[in-house]
């Protein structure tokens, strides 16, 4: 090198190092400008088919809107239980190395202590809001947590930058009691700060709203985006909701489940949601056919299925409001929307298991707290209520079981986006792309102009398990996934691998079979024909495939599990077949009227 | 997780629960002081029937068997009264309705002033039976099964009711106290039952408002004269209100104006009467319903005031055949 060489090249590093600097704050602020708000619209318990947009009858018409301005998904895979979910939205890894191995309330004694399942998000992950906050934008949660309670666990230390939030992973709509004796009292942050008590007129949806849409305004108009986590506890048991919520939809669940799944099902097939001919999930044996059933039995599970659909609507209006206040600001047409359920509908007892022994201490609370479980009072303080098995199985038509299950009612959610980000046919449904919860952080962090990061503040993460949305939304391509990819689940014991269209399924009796089972996902989205015996190589290589991913993902198969017994405690399982047992439907058989007479004396 | 016997257990609470709303909606029946308790006019399954049995101790200077409430100034007059009766729920063009019939029986005595005289007469024996018929008019219809009483809540009710009672029961034309009394009655009114917050076992608050109108024939042979009364005009009220599942109590008032009684012509004095009173109620089980009340007038100090203090003590058996259906079933 010549000194004069070096001369030059010192002054064209200078010049470029001057241009640069110059230029950065520039291209950075209109890189700011252009970047796009976020809103994630959670609905806690939300089955697939509960939106008006996938087949509801439910009226959803802000949701809908948001389907009708984006696009729907309807491959879109979660985890089958709340934590878990939440745990891989914001982290982007696998539970099993995240912290939520298990949820926090079911950690078996083989778990305890292990890495990965510490029942809350654990500090080896790096977190979506830390991540986009670093890349400029605003971070807000308002809504159910269920990831931590401790200060160094809750939203504020976990990079949301305001928040109002329920800590625990259920509670009263109206007030701060929780559900069991050993854990009274539900706990609330707001901005990094437990609260001693609620606002006043405290109603969840309705609150959870009005502070997000006060944390946008506080600093709207300073030139950065913003990331809005809203995870409603709505619709998640017990069914608090405003009086004037509640009668909506007055008989009109009366009909009962059977023919409720099949309207849904129709519609699925209608909006284009599922192809025709495909076949709906058989009731679960243990649901009674509703035709059976007085219609006064009828009407009281109906109007559970009332509480709910208004339940859902609420959700809807709240939303409603938090777009509207978008458009009204300026700032709707910058903001991609997602919204999802957060796992299958809820059909598992939780009242039963939690305070169902009189005598323990958790009955006893319910007894004060908890049973106000007259009809004419359900949706009050006080009031447990939750709609069953027999209505989360229309929640996820057309699918099998639900929630803390891995048939396809359990994990599979619809899926909505829609904002600029969105390149495709406005209303457009995509049923070829194979979505998961832990795509939403490379999709976002890409939107931010920003990458997931192999350490952070010195400490190495654990690696993404997702695959960024961008070339999907954009039209670029069918599916974030090609027919080789893995995606696997595993909680409380209950596992399953699907790679392209096959499925492999492990669950405890009497939902599963306490084996492996195989299913064709391409013909049986409803999971009714176990393949595993006519498939025998399929099934070991699927069967393979779990193996490599419990092995890579730190899975460590619970001793102890919440369903450990229910094969004990439900009938003994058999096929539901439609018009079985004749004797109950057999109509009165009318003589021809010639050939009546009185009997001859 | 729920299985097929939780989901019965859960359709055999619907039917009890429905039976504990029928039991509580029974008909808390008297005619004593020509005043009906707290929760008569709530609306239960059609098809229900139920019997009161009412027993009522009563002070005063008037005859409680007469609801037109002829004051005796300065009589002091007891009466040991027990109602018997009963009642069934049944729809009318979609609307709730209700017929019933009352018997009063027991035995009166008091000293009564007859002109200069004061002379202490007793009767005993029947009185004279009303027939009552209610027909809501604004409000939910008529809980025609089940699934109407599971969504039923009265919200603002009104009813037009009809008594009549038949002139059969005991009467002596030499006495002035009397259980029969001898003469054509009836009432003509629009109960109202308001209600506030929720419709719930424990929890249920209504305000419920009677206003009626007496009309009396004539009793041409009082003591062999002719006695005519003018209507009367009523107003009960109730504020009552659940204080648990079984347990409830009410504040009652009441107020009566006219039935300005003539005996030959001579005017006597027109009411104008304040009462008021307390009621406790208490759920036995689903069938059986037991109350206690005191009642008073109030504005009695004046010598023609119409003065009456009364204890009552009701027991109500009410029962649906579906219900006892079902727990038939049940006891299997």
């Amino acid at each position: 090198m010549t000194p004069r060489s070096g001369t030059n090249r010192i002054a064209v590093f200078v010049a470029l190092t001057v241009v640069g600097l110059l230029s950065w704050p520039v291209s950075q602020v209109q890189a700011a400008e252009r970047r796009p708000n976020v809103v994630i619209i959670l609905g806690d318990d939300m089955g697939f088919s509960d939106m008006g947009s996938f087949g509801s009858e439910i009226k959803t018409p802000n949701l809908d809107s948001l389907a009708k301005e984006g696009v729907r998904f309807t491959t879109f895979y979660t985890h089958a239980s709340c934590s878990p979910t939440r745990s891989m939205l914001l982290s982007g890894v696998d539970t099993h190395l995240n912290g939520l191995g298990n949820m926090g309330e079911f950690t078996a004694p083989n778990q305890m202590g292990v890495d990965g399942y510490e029942g809350d998000l654990n500090d080896r992950v790096v977190t979506l809001p830390q991540l986009l906050k670093d890349a400029g934008y605003h971070t807000y949660m308002v809504g159910k947590w269920h990831m931590g309670k401790k200060p160094t666990q809750i939203p504020a230390a976990r990079g949301f930058e305001r928040d109002f939030t329920l800590l625990d992973g259920m509670g009263s709509y109206w007030d701060m009691w929780n559900f069991a004796a050993a854990n009274p009292v539900s706990l609330y942050t707001e901005d990094g700060r437990y609260l001693r008590s609620l606002p006043k007129d405290y109603y969840a949806t309705k609150t959870y709203t009005d502070k997000m849409i006060s944390f946008i305004d506080a600093n709207h108009g300073d030139g950065k985006p913003f990331f809005a986590y809203v995870s409603h506890q709505a619709p998640h048991e017990p069914y608090h909701l405003p009086k004037e919520w509640r009668n909506r939809h007055v008989g009109e669940y009366d009909k009962g489940w059977d023919a409720l799944r099949q309207e849904r099902l129709k519609r699925q097939v209608e909006l284009g949601i599922m192809p025709a001919g495909t076949p709906l999930a058989e009731r679960m044996w243990f649901v009674p056919d509703p035709i059976l059933l007085a219609p006064a039995a009828r009407a009281f599970f109906g109007k559970k299925m009332e509480i709910y659909a208004g339940l859902v609507e609420n959700l809807d209006h709240h939303v409603g409001r938090l777009i509207d206040h978008l458009k009204k600001i300026g700032e709707y047409e910058n903001t991609i929307f997602i919204v999802f359920g957060d796992n299958g509908a809820e059909g598992n007892d939780m009242f039963g298991m939690i305070a169902g022994s009189p005598g323990s201490r958790d009955y006893l609370w319910a007894a004060n707290h908890w049973s106000r479980n007259q009809p004419n009072e359900w949706g009050d303080p006080g009031s447990w209520l939750a709609y069953g098995p027999m209505w989360a199985q229309v929640s996820v038509t057309p699918f099998s079981q639900y929630k803390a299950w891995l048939a396809e009612g359990g994990i599979r959610n619809a899926l909505i986006v829609s904002g600029p980000l969105v390149k495709r046919p406005k209303g457009s449904i995509n049923t070829q792309a194979t979505m998961h919860v832990a795509d939403i952080m490379p999709t976002l962090l890409e939107v931010a102009g920003t990458s997931y990061p192999k350490t952070y503040k010195g400490k190495e993460v654990p690696a993404p398990l997702g695959k960024s949305w961008g070339s999907v939304l954009a039209g670029q391509a069918e599916s974030p996934r090609t027919d080789q990819d893995v995606l696997a689940w595993e909680v409380f014991g209950n596992r399953a691998v699907r790679q392209g269209n096959w499925k492999l399924r492990w669950e405890w009796k009497p939902l599963g079979k306490g084996d492996w089972e195989l299913f064709d996902l391409s013909t049986d989205p409803a999971e009714l024909k176990d393949l595993a015996a006519d498939h025998p190589d399929k099934l070991r290589e699927m069967t393979a495939l779990w193996d490599e991913y419990a092995r890579t993902h730190n899975v460590v198969l619970p001793n102890r599990a919440p369903f450990e017994t229910l094969e004990d405690t439900l009938p003994k399982r058999v096929p539901v077949q439609a018009g079985y047992p004749p004797v109950n439907l057999k109509q009165q058989f009318v003589p021809p009227k010639d050939m009546l007479a009185d009997p001859k004396k | 997780m729920n299985d097929e016997n939780k989901l019965s257990r859960g359709v055999e609470r619907v039917l009890l629960a429905l039976a504990l709303v029928l039991a509580t909606n029974a008909l808390w029946a008297t005619r004593v002081s020509a005043q009906v308790p707290p929760r008569f006019y709530w609306k239960t399954l059609s098809g229900a029937n139920a019997v009161p049995l009412i027993y009522n101790s009563i002070s005063g200077n008037t005859n409680p068997f007469d609801p037109a409430h002829i004051v005796a100034p300065g009589a002091n007059i007891d009466a040991t009264l027990a109602i018997g009766g009963y009642a069934h729920t049944f729809t009318l063009f979609d609307r709730a309705a209700l017929a019933a019939v009352l018997l009063p029986m027991g035995r009166i005595s008091g000293q009564v002033t007859t002109g200069v005289q004061s002379v202490t007469q007793t009767a005993r024996g029947f009185g004279d039976p009303m027939f009552e018929l209610d027909v809501n008019l604004i409000g939910p219809p008529a809980q025609k099964n089940l699934v109407d009483a599971l969504r039923y809540e009265p919200g603002f009710s009104l009813d037009l009711i009809l008594d009549l009672a038949v002139p059969i029961g005991e009467y002596d034309n030499t006495r002035s106290l009397n259980l029969g009394q001898n003469r054509w009655y009836g009432r003509v009114g629009a109960p109202i039952v308001w209600q506030f917050g929720p419709w719930v076992p424990g929890r249920r608050t209504a305000l419920e408002l009677l206003p009626a109108v007496w009309l009396f024939g004539t009793n041409s042979d009082f003591m062999g004269q002719t006695m005519t009364t003018d209507p009367m005009f009523q107003v009960d009220a109730h504020l009552t209100r659940d204080f648990t599942d079984r347990l409830w109590g009410s504040l009652d008032g009441a107020w009566y104006t006219g039935g300005k009684a003539s005996v030959d012509g001579v005017e006597g004095e027109k009411l104008d009467n304040l009462g008021v009173g307390l009621t406790l109620g208490y759920q036995l089980n689903d069938n059986l319903g037991l109350t206690f009340g005191y009642k008073s007038t109030i504005n009695d100090s004046a010598l023609g005031d119409m003065q009456m203090d009364g204890f009552m003590i009701s027991l109500v058996s009410g029962w649906h055949p579906t219900i006892e259906g079902a727990r038939r079933l049940g006891g299997e």
